[in-house]
């Protein structure tokens, strides 16, 4: 008991950090990948200096997140004249706490055995025996249906927002927002349903464990293989979820000023903002959990490699973990990479556009995917059967 | 007392302080943002007995879906209303009444009522496939018909929308050609 306590706290903890930290960084990573893409050199001013010398860690302007944070810590919270101050208050926290509650269903690693993990430390293997854990803040099985009503839920911030503002832009923000949100999340539940019918599991460590295996004797089950078109039907629903470029109506600052949270300051505007960046590690890590074999290699099981032809290298426990807490996080920046190189490529859709593109487009193609993957997981199951 | 109990208790607290809000906030918005608490706070009870399927579509369909449409709504509505600010409803007599016959037979009920007996649930009676089974092999006829039923209003409500919108643009363009008398 004592144990599962300690394990998952170490978890929660971890998580929290990792994603305030892949929150913070990703600041940088928009600005810099944006200089580089326009030629530029972009964030290199905010430093560290060591004390008594004249040493200045600038690390190509990394610090320059948290200068930001620092920044909208120290500035004046500023509240506007609003009819109703809890919904203003509590606003940022409907969108900042469903995005970070998200990944607790997400698995960052496969099978952790504190026992043989920490075999070399005197004591805690015989503490933890042969227990052993997921690695993941809440092993549930209705893993996939807890992210998209934790999805659901973001939306209602971003309308409370715009709405006790007392501001026309802000409102303007809000109703965008709202429409944009709900129209898109049907896309994204449509698109993953497809997914959901060849693995036969709403449980993400069920799913990363059947992309292990091979398709064909060589090409790794990745969904993305399975599912390609699939993975890009999620991916453009996804970053209009996020509300980022080329879907940024609710926040269009030739538009609205900053949308919904124009009348934000200080650290609740930097809520905003921050569940901004952490929505984009989200998705990137849904989207490695979903189609691109969770923090599996290819042909990575939790014992090791399972090569195609039959051959096996098995690998210390300590080493499989490792390597696969490495490669989830490799390939959640990898992705969070992809998403940033979209927003700063494409221009703006017209309001009118980005609705039709949803009802009109998308949604007929995700459920011609999903007619079309029903009937061949149909087919396949009789041929099986 | 064990931590279970102390958290069954918190969220048991906290969907009751939600429901009694519901009654007496005047302004729809915070009404709405009662009923999430009460929502969440239900779904929180359901997830401590461990019953995750329950709890997930508690929080997916009426936060979600039927608390994000409430508050889409809510958020046009005109904020200068007066019945928003006024401290009493014209029906406050009426309320009183309702919630005193309402409290008398809660009360009547929990005096007479005799503790529920343990009831044995197998360990996976909640798990998400035990779940979809029973849904799909006992009820999907039901929930297909209260689709095709929603679906029904959706078309009557948008067809009624679309004849009072072009009513009011045959009006309008009536009243600028200044014709309205013929």
């Amino acid at each position: 008991m004592m144990q599962d306590l300690v394990v998952h706290g170490v978890f929660i903890v971890y998580a929290v950090l990792m994603l305030m930290t892949v929150g913070l960084v990703l600041t940088w990573v928009e600005r810099k990948q944006a200089a580089i893409m326009s030629d530029r050199i972009g964030a290199n001013r905010a430093y560290l200096r060591i004390p008594f010398t004249q040493v200045k860690l600038i690390w190509w302007g990394l610090f320059h997140g948290l200068a930001d944070g620092l920044k909208m810590l120290l500035k004046e919270d500023w509240r506007p004249n609003s009819y109703d101050r809890m919904a203003y208050a509590v606003a940022p926290w409907f969108a900042f706490v469903p995005v970070m509650a998200v990944f607790a269903v997400i698995p960052f690693g496969g099978e952790l055995v504190p026992g043989t993990f920490f075999g070399w430390f005197e004591g805690t293997s015989e503490w933890f025996g042969d227990r052993s854990y997921a690695m993941q803040v809440a092993p549930l099985d209705a893993g996939l249906l807890i992210v998209f009503a934790l999805g659901g839920i973001a939306v209602i911030g971003a309308m409370l927002a715009g709405w006790s503002s007392n501001n026309k832009f802000s409102l303007l923000g809000a109703v965008r927002a709202g429409s944009q949100m709900i129209s898109y999340e049907l896309v994204i539940g449509l698109t993953i349903v497809g997914l959901i019918l060849i693995y036969g599991t709403v449980n993400l460590v069920s799913i990363v464990e059947q992309q292990s295996g091979v398709l064909f004797g060589f090409i790794p089950a990745w969904g993305i293989f399975l599912q390609p078109f699939a993975a890009i039907l999620f991916l453009v629903a996804a970053q209009a979820e996020n509300q980022r470029i080329p879907f940024d109506l609710p926040e269009a600052e030739s538009e609205l000023i900053a949308g919904y949270f124009t009348e934000y300051s200080a650290m609740k505007m930097g809520l905003f903002m921050f569940a901004e960046f952490i929505h984009i590690a989200i998705i990137a890590a849904l989207f490695t959990t979903l189609f691109l074999g969770g923090y599996n290699l290819p042909y990575m099981t939790d014992a090791g490699f399972l090569l195609p032809g039959g051959f096996e290298i098995a690998l210390p426990h300590v080493l499989v973990v490792l390597l696969q807490i490495t490669v989830f996080w490799v390939k959640v920046f990898l992705m969070c990479g992809f998403l940033i190189l979209v927003r700063w490529s494409l221009p703006r859709f017209r309001y009118d556009q980005l609705l039709s593109f949803a009802w009109r487009f998308l949604l007929p193609l995700a459920l011609i995917n999903l007619a079309i993957t029903a009937v061949a997981v149909w087919a396949i199951q009789g041929i099986g059967a | 007392m064990t931590i279970e109990t102390v958290f069954l208790m918190v969220f048991a607290l906290g969907s009751l302080t939600g429901a009694v809000a519901m009654f007496f906030l005047r302004h729809p918005m915070r009404v709405a943002l009662a009923l999430i608490g009460t929502m969440v706070s239900l779904a929180a009870i359901y997830a401590q007995l461990g019953m995750h399927v329950i709890a997930v579509f508690q929080v997916l369909v009426y936060v979600g879906a039927v608390m994000v449409f409430m508050i889409y709504a809510i958020m046009l509505l005109d904020v200068r209303d007066r019945s928003f600010t006024e401290r009493f409803s014209p029906l406050l007599v009426a309320g009183l009444a309702g919630l005193l016959l309402l409290l008398g037979v809660l009360i009547d009920g929990l005096l007479r009522g005799q503790p529920f007996p343990a009831v044995d649930v197998p360990p996976d009676a909640f798990s998400v496939s035990t779940f979809a089974i029973v849904f799909m092999e006992q009820f999907w006829v039901y929930f297909a018909l209260t689709a095709v039923l929603l679906l029904v209003a959706e078309i009557a409500a948008s067809a009624v929308i679309d004849i009072r919108r072009r009513g009011q643009d045959v009006a309008a363009v009536r009243a600028e050609r200044g014709d309205d008398h013929g």
